[in-house]
C-alpha cells in the first residue's frame, strides 16, 4: 500500500479511476508474461495524457517510491514486474493514434497503441507498421519501444529502433524532453536510438512517431518439411548465402510440431518430421515466383522431405499456423513453460540445435524450439512442472547452459525478449565491467536517482560510482 | 605508433597507434599529460558538422585495417576500423554482397570513420540507416577505457543500446577501433533511370515515385541552374527489376533520357558520394518529404548565391547544397552574401518545420549562422554523457 498522501495526489492528476489501490485489483499487475516472477505493485496509475504522466511521475518520486513504466504486460522478460511495492504507470488509457500522415509514410501515435491496430489504421492509406511482434494484437508500441521488439518479418525489415523516428519522454524528474523527429536533422546524439531498448530504465515515452512502409504487393510462403532439423538449418543458412532475402525464415522443432498437432490449433504439420521450415517472400510479384522456387530447390537439396507452397491467403494462414500457435499448444503437454531467448551466428544453428537436444538429454527435459532462424534468434523453451522442485532446478541448470552454448558461439543473451529481471545476472556472460559500468552510466545520466524500473537490466553489483 | 607532424604552422601532431591497446595508451597518456585529441581516419570527414575543436594531435585508426571476422553465409563482417570502404568492397564483392553505405563522402572513407560521421546516404530507404546496421563496437572511450559494446548477431537487445550512441558521435565520446556491420546480398540488377526536365515538372515526377508503392531503392534529383535531373535507382531481382520498369514507366507517363544499367548505376551513385568534395560551403536543408518543392526551391535559391549546385534525396526530403569549388571567396563581402544566404534558407526550412544545418563552411562563415539552427531535444543529456565518456574533455570533438 502507498502513503495515503501519494495516493490522493495521484488521484487529483490523474482522477479516481485511473489509480487503482485495491490489493485484489493490484493482483493483474503482479507479473508480466513471464509468469516466474510474481511482484505486487504498491499502486497502479494509468494516465492519459504527457501532463498527467508527468504529474504521476512527480508525485511518486518526491515519495521517494520507484516506479515501473507498464504496456500491455505482454514482455517475455519480467520487465514490467514491480519489485518492492513499487507504483505502475501503465500507458493502457493513452491509446489514440494522434495522426497518420500518409504522404510522408509516418504516424505519432500515443504509447498504449496496440502493435496490431496501427498496421490496421494504416492500412487505408496502403501503408503498414514492419516490427510484428508474436504478441502484436494485444501488445502496445510503447512496450515495443521499451524492449526494441522484433517478430518474424524483421529478418528483412529490421527491429522496432529501424521505425522510431521521435519520442516525447518524460524523464525520472518529470521533465519531459523531445527526441528525433522526420523532416529536420537534429544535432547532437542519436538518443532515441539510445532510449529504444531501455527497458522502461530512462524514461517514459508518451508520444511516439514511427516510419510506415507500404504494404508489399504479393506474399509466397513456403513450408519445408525436414526428417533432420541440422537440415532445416542447413536450408536457412543455404537460402541466405545464395541471396535470396526472404522476409521471414521461422524454423518449428519436431516436439513442436507435436505439441501443435495435438492440439487444437492442428495445422496439418507431418507429426513424425523433426522440423518444419516457414519460408515467406514478399515485394513485387514479378520475381516471387522465382524467388520461391529457388528456396524451394534449396530446401530439396538440404534434405527436405516434402515442400509445401500456399495458393491463397487461407493456405498461407495454415502454413503459419504451427508457428503461430506454437507457444498456446505447449501448454497442452506440461503445466510450466520457461521461454528462453538468444540469439547466434545463423551458420552456428545446427551445431547449436545439437547442443540444446544434448543439454535436453542429460538434464531428461523435453526442450521444443521454436524460432527465427533467419536471424539466428532461438527460442529454446523448456517444458517442466513446477511443483516438482528437482525439475525446476534441473530446469535451470539446463537453461543457463544453453545461454552459456550460444555466448561461446558468438551469441548474444536475447535477441528480443529483454534482459529485465530475468537475464539482468546473465549479463556479466557478455559485458565486463567497464562495458557493465558504461550502461550504469548513462542509466544514471537519464535518472540520476534510480527511479526507473530499479532492480532490472544491469546487475547491481557492477554499479561504479 | 609513428607521430607525424600534419601542418608546422599548427603544430597538430598525428599518431597512428596500430593495436587497440596502443591506442588506449595514447588516449591515458593525453588524460594525464591534458593534451587535446581528435579521433580521425584519413581526415576526409573532420571538418563535417562543425563538431571539431583545436587539438593538439589526432589519433588515425588507418592502421588499424585487418578483417578479424567475415562469415558469408552469416551477413556480417568485423573489421578494423581503419579498413578503407573501398577495400572492404572488393572483399565482399566475391561473394555476392555489399554494404549499402552511400553517406557522402563514403567512397573515400574507412569504416570507422564512415560510423563514427553516422550519416545515411539514399540507399536508406531500401536497407536502413547506417546505424540500423552498424551491430557491434570496440572503442576507446575519452577516459582512456575499452569497451566491446553489441556483438556480431543482427538481433540483440542486451543491455542499453550504446552502439547506436557511439554511431554518430564524431570522436566526441571515443574512438572507435572495431565495427561490425550487417551485410546484405548485392543485387542481382542495378538500373538508375534519369528523367530531365525543369525544376518544378522534375519535383513533382520524384514526389510521385515515392508515393508510389513500387520498390523503389533511391529517388535523387539534381539541379544547378533551372534545369533538373531525377535519377531513380531500381535494386534487386533481374525479373523484378524489369517489371518496377516498366510500371515505373506507365506511373510517371514518360521514357527516361537516360538509363545506367548494372555497373554504370554502381558508379553513378558511387561518384555521387563525393559530389561535394572539395567545396567550401555545403549545406544540408531538410523537410518532410511532401514538402521537397519547398525544400528545392530554397535549396537552389542558396545555390545560386553559392554559384553551386543541388542534390536532393526525394525519399527523405534532404536536399545538399555546395559552393562550386573555389566560388566563395574568404573576403568580407562574399562572406557577407554566402552568410545572408544561408541565414534565408534557415529561415525558410525553419518556418516548415525544417532544417538547414552546414556540413561545411569557412570557420567565418560558420561563426556567423552557426552550423546548425539548435533546437534539438536533449543538448542536456548529451552534454552529461559527454562527460560521462569524457571527463577531462581530452577529446576535442563536441556538438556544435
Amino acid at each position: 500500500m502507498i502513503p495515503a498522501t501519494l495516493a490522493k495526489s495521484l488521484v487529483e492528476i490523474c482522477g479516481a479511476d485511473a489509480v487503482i489501490l485495491d490489493e485484489d485489483r493490484l493482483l493483474v499487475y503482479e507479473s508480466d508474461a513471464l509468469t516466474a516472477y510474481r511482484h505486487r505493485p504498491g499502486a497502479v496509475v494509468l494516465p492519459r495524457t504527457t501532463e498527467e504522466v508527468q504529474g504521476a511521475v512527480r508525485a511518486v518520486a518526491e515519495h521517494g517510491l520507484p516506479i515501473v513504466p507498464r504496456g500491455a504486460g505482454t514482455g517475455l522478460s519480467g520487465g514490467a514486474v514491480a519489485l518492492n511495492r513499487a507504483v505502475v504507470i501503465g500507458t493502457a488509457r493513452m491509446n489514440r493514434i494522434l495522426h497518420i500522415d500518409a504522404p510522408n509514410r509516418r504516424a505519432v501515435l500515443q504509447p498504449g497503441v496496440i502493435n496490431a491496430e496501427l498496421s490496421v489504421a494504416a492500412r487505408a492509406h496502403g501503408l503498414y507498421y514492419a516490427p510484428d511482434p508474436s504478441s502484436q494484437t494485444t501488445c502496445t508500441i510503447g512496450g515495443n519501444v521499451a524492449e526494441n521488439s522484433g517478430g518474424p518479418h524483421c529478418l528483412k525489415y529490421g527491429v522496432t529502433s529501424r521505425y522510431v523516428t521521435a519520442l516525447t519522454v518524460v524523464l525520472a524528474d518529470g521533465s519531459v524532453v523531445k527526441l528525433g523527429g522526420q523532416g529536420r536533422e537534429s544535432p547532437g546524439y542519436d538518443l532515441v536510438g539510445l532510449f529504444v531498448g531501455s527497458e522502461g530504465c530512462f524514461g517514459i515515452a508518451t508520444e511516439i512517431e514511427v516510419g510506415l512502409m507500404p504494404v508489399p504487393e504479393g506474399v509466397r510462403t513456403l513450408l519445408g518439411i525436414f526428417d533432420r532439423i541440422d537440415d532445416a538449418g542447413q536450408a536457412v543458412s543455404d537460402i541466405v548465402s545464395a541471396g535470396l532475402l526472404p522476409a521471414a525464415m521461422e524454423i518449428i522443432d519436431g516436439p513442436t510440431i507435436r505439441a501443435v498437432e495435438d492440439s487444437v490449433f492442428a495445422a496439418g504439420y507431418p507429426t513424425d518430421a523433426e522440423a518444419a521450415l516457414v519460408i515467406e517472400f514478399d515485394g513485387v510479384e514479378a520475381g516471387l515466383d522465382h524467388d520461391a522456387k529457388r528456396a524451394a530447390e534449396l530446401c530439396a537439396c538440404a534434405g527436405a522431405r516434402e515442400v509445401r507452397s500456399a495458393r491463397d491467403e487461407e493456405e498461407r494462414l495454415a502454413l503459419w499456423k504451427g508457428r503461430k500457435k506454437a507457444f498456446g499448444a505447449m501448454g497442452r503437454i506440461a503445466p510450466d513453460l520457461l521461454v528462453q531467448d538468444a540469439t547466434v551466428p545463423r551458420t552456428t544453428l545446427p551445431a547449436i540445435l545439437r547442443g540444446i537436444s544434448d543439454i535436453g538429454h542429460r538434464y531428461e527435459l523435453v526442450v521444443a524450439n521454436v524460432f527465427h532462424a533467419g536471424d539466428g534468434n532461438l527460442h529454446p523453451n523448456i517444458l517442466f512442472d513446477r511443483r516438482d522442485a528437482g525439475e525446476l532446478e534441473r530446469v535451470e541448470r539446463a537453461s543457463k547452459e544453453i545461454m552459456q552454448l550460444c555466448v561461446d558461439s558468438g551469441g548474444t543473451i536475447t535477441g528480443e525478449h529483454g534482459v529485465g529481471l530475468d537475464k539482468k545476472h546473465h549479463m556479466p556472460l557478455i559485458y565486463g565491467a567497464d562495458e557493465l559500468g558504461a550502461m550504469w552510466g548513462v542509466r544514471r545520466v537519464f535518472d540520476p536517482a534510480g527511479v526507473m524500473n530499479p532492480g532490472k537490466v544491469l546487475p547491481e553489483e557492477a554499479a561504479v560510482d | 605508433m609513428i607521430e607525424a607532424t600534419v601542418d608546422p604552422t599548427t603544430t597538430v601532431r598525428e599518431s597512428f597507434p596500430e593495436s587497440v591497446e596502443e591506442a588506449a595508451a595514447i588516449v591515458r597518456a593525453a588524460n594525464e599529460a591534458g593534451t587535446r585529441l581528435l579521433p580521425a581516419g584519413l581526415q576526409s570527414w573532420l571538418g563535417a558538422g562543425g563538431w571539431t575543436r583545436p587539438a593538439d594531435m589526432t589519433v588515425s585508426c588507418a592502421r588499424l585495417d585487418a578483417v578479424r571476422h567475415y562469415e558469408p553465409a552469416d551477413l556480417t563482417l568485423t573489421a578494423d576500423a581503419g579498413l578503407g570502404l573501398a577495400e572492404l568492397d572488393d572483399i565482399l564483392r566475391p561473394n555476392g554482397q555489399w554494404l549499402p553505405a552511400d553517406a557522402p563522402g563514403a567512397v573515400a572513407g574507412t569504416l570507422g570513420g564512415l560510423v563514427a560521421c553516422g550519416v545515411s546516404g539514399p540507399l536508406q530507404g531500401r536497407y536502413g540507416a547506417l546505424r540500423d546496421n552498424v551491430l557491434g563496437l570496440d572503442v576507446v572511450t575519452g577516459s582512456g577505457r575499452v569497451l566491446q559494446i553489441g556483438g556480431r548477431v543482427v538481433k540483440n537487445v542486451a543491455g542499453y543500446d550504446l552502439v547506436r550512441l557511439f554511431t554518430g558521435s564524431r570522436g566526441s565520446l571515443g574512438l572507435i577501433t572495431s565495427v561490425s556491420v550487417r551485410l546484405f546480398p548485392r543485387p542481382e540488377a542495378d538500373l538508375t533511370l534519369c528523367y530531365a526536365g525543369d525544376v518544378a515538372e522534375i519535383v513533382e515526377l520524384a514526389r510521385t515515385v515515392c508515393t508510389s508503392p513500387l520498390p523503389i531503392a533511391a529517388v535523387e534529383v539534381e539541379s544547378a541552374d533551372g534545369d533538373a535531373v531525377c535519377a531513380v535507382r531500381l535494386l534487386g531481382g533481374a525479373g523484378e527489376v524489369d517489371d518496377v520498369r516498366a510500371r515505373l514507366a506507365g506511373l510517371v507517363g514518360r521514357e527516361p533520357a537516360r538509363s545506367l544499367p548494372g555497373d554504370e548505376s554502381d558508379a553513378f551513385h558511387r561518384e555521387r558520394t563525393g559530389w561535394e568534395r572539395g567545396s567550401a560551403v555545403v549545406a544540408r536543408l531538410a523537410a518532410l518529404p511532401d514538402q521537397l518543392g519547398h525544400t528545392c526551391e530554397h535549396a537552389l535559391a542558396l545555390a545560386s548565391a553559392l554559384g553551386g549546385g543541388v542534390v536532393a534525396d526525394a525519399v527523405q526530403g534532404v536536399a545538399r547544397v555546395k559552393a562550386s569549388p573555389g566560388g566563395v571567396g574568404a573576403d568580407a563581402v562574399a562572406a557577407d552574401a554566402v552568410v545572408g544566404a544561408l541565414s534565408r534558407a534557415r529561415g525558410e526550412m525553419e518556418a516548415v518545420g525544417g532544417s538547414m544545418t552546414l556540413s561545411q563552411a569557412p570557420a567565418e562563415v560558420a561563426a556567423r549562422v552557426g552550423w546548425t539552427g539548435g533546437g534539438g531535444g536533449g543538448a542536456e543529456l548529451g552534454n552529461r554523457i559527454k562527460e560521462l565518456f569524457d571527463p577531462a574533455s581530452v577529446l576535442a570533438a563536441r556538438c556544435p
